[in-house]
């Protein structure tokens, strides 16, 4: 295994303990601004619809596999976004 | 620190989408004249960390929680510009796909978190290490650099948000007040975290953290 593969490894492995361990033990409270904004009662205006609004699936809310499951998918876009990205910016240079 | 829509007036997110602009321009020039094959698969494998990471939302104080940003160790080993690639890829996603942080609101949270969140603590950390020319300089600089970071992020979004006075109902040392309050302490985790990463990869993999860094010429030299 080259060091570039064993890197790609061992970050997937730690993303994949913070997804299991951010959904099933930290996930449910409010953050900072969202404690403030309850507090002087500010209410959102979204201009648009997420798809995954709270980082859960419509119809199953609450569901602790299908949460760890969305969190491991879109972790692993991230990381394709990302490479594809930084390769694109690359491939820029040699044309 | 994610601002939702409808938190700032249109007139303060036109202005954060400009100044944000400005770097994002910056950011990719660069990154299309110095990025390499070796810094891609570790830039790609941080930032999914990072976005894995955010989920991890831990208790704080008053019933309020907090969850690392990242933008320091992105820094530290890429370099500021390619940490706020990064922070704009995670943002993007977050906000498009699961409504965390807003649309009309995200030039101001890459701003706060892609710009001052990464930009401030590679500062602190370069600041560090000159004056201190030892490994000591490098854990204090990353763990100071991010606490710093941490927290001048929330005070920009507290006076973006005291700002908008349509739309958000509190002046601007209350909303200041409020963020920096609680990010003193997120930036303390935040800080400890930073500063036990870049030990373990000084330890594993040193060479990671002499890459070249995607930085500004004023900061690439000060570094070298």
């Amino acid at each position: 295994m080259t060091r570039t593969m064993r890197m790609l490894t061992v970050g997937i492995m730690i993303s994949v303990l913070f997804v299991v361990v951010g959904v099933v033990w930290l996930s449910n409270s409010a953050e900072t601004l969202d404690h403030v904004a309850e507090h002087i009662g500010a209410s959102e205006s979204p201009v648009w619809n997420p798809p995954i609004p709270d980082y859960e699936m419509p119809g199953l809310e609450g569901n602790v596999v299908a949460n760890i499951a969305v969190g491991l998918v879109f972790m692993l876009v991230t990381l394709g976004a990302t490479f594809t990205v930084g390769k694109c910016l690359r491939s820029k240079r040699r044309v | 620190m994610h601002i939702p829509d409808g938190f700032l007036d249109l007139s303060i997110c036109a202005i954060m989408y400009g100044v944000t602009g400005v770097f994002w321009i910056f950011a990719f020039r660069k990154a299309g004249r110095v990025l390499s094959d070796r810094q891609v698969p570790l830039m790609a494998t941080l930032t999914a960390m990072f976005f894995a990471a955010q989920m991890m939302n831990y208790p704080i104080i008053g019933g309020t929680t907090a969850h690392l940003l990242g933008g320091p160790i992105l820094a530290i080993t890429l370099g500021p510009y390619a940490g706020l690639i990064s922070m704009t890829i995670i943002l993007l996603i977050q906000a498009l796909l699961f409504g965390d942080g807003g649309i009309t609101t995200f030039g101001a949270n890459v701003w706060n978190m892609g710009v001052v969140g990464v930009f401030v603590p590679y500062l602190v950390y370069l600041l560090a290490l000159r004056a201190m020319k030892s490994r000591s300089g490098l854990f204090i600089g990353a763990f100071a650099g991010a606490l710093v970071g941490d927290v001048l992020s929330a005070i920009f979004a507290g006076l973006e948000l005291g700002l908008s006075t349509l739309s958000f109902p509190y002046s601007v040392s209350i909303a200041v007040m409020a963020m920096a309050t609680h990010h003193v302490i997120i930036g303390i985790g935040e800080g400890a975290v930073t500063a036990i990463i870049l030990s373990v990869l000084q330890k594993t993999r040193p060479d990671l953290l002499q890459l070249p860094k995607l930085s500004p010429n004023w900061l690439s030299g000060s570094q070298q």
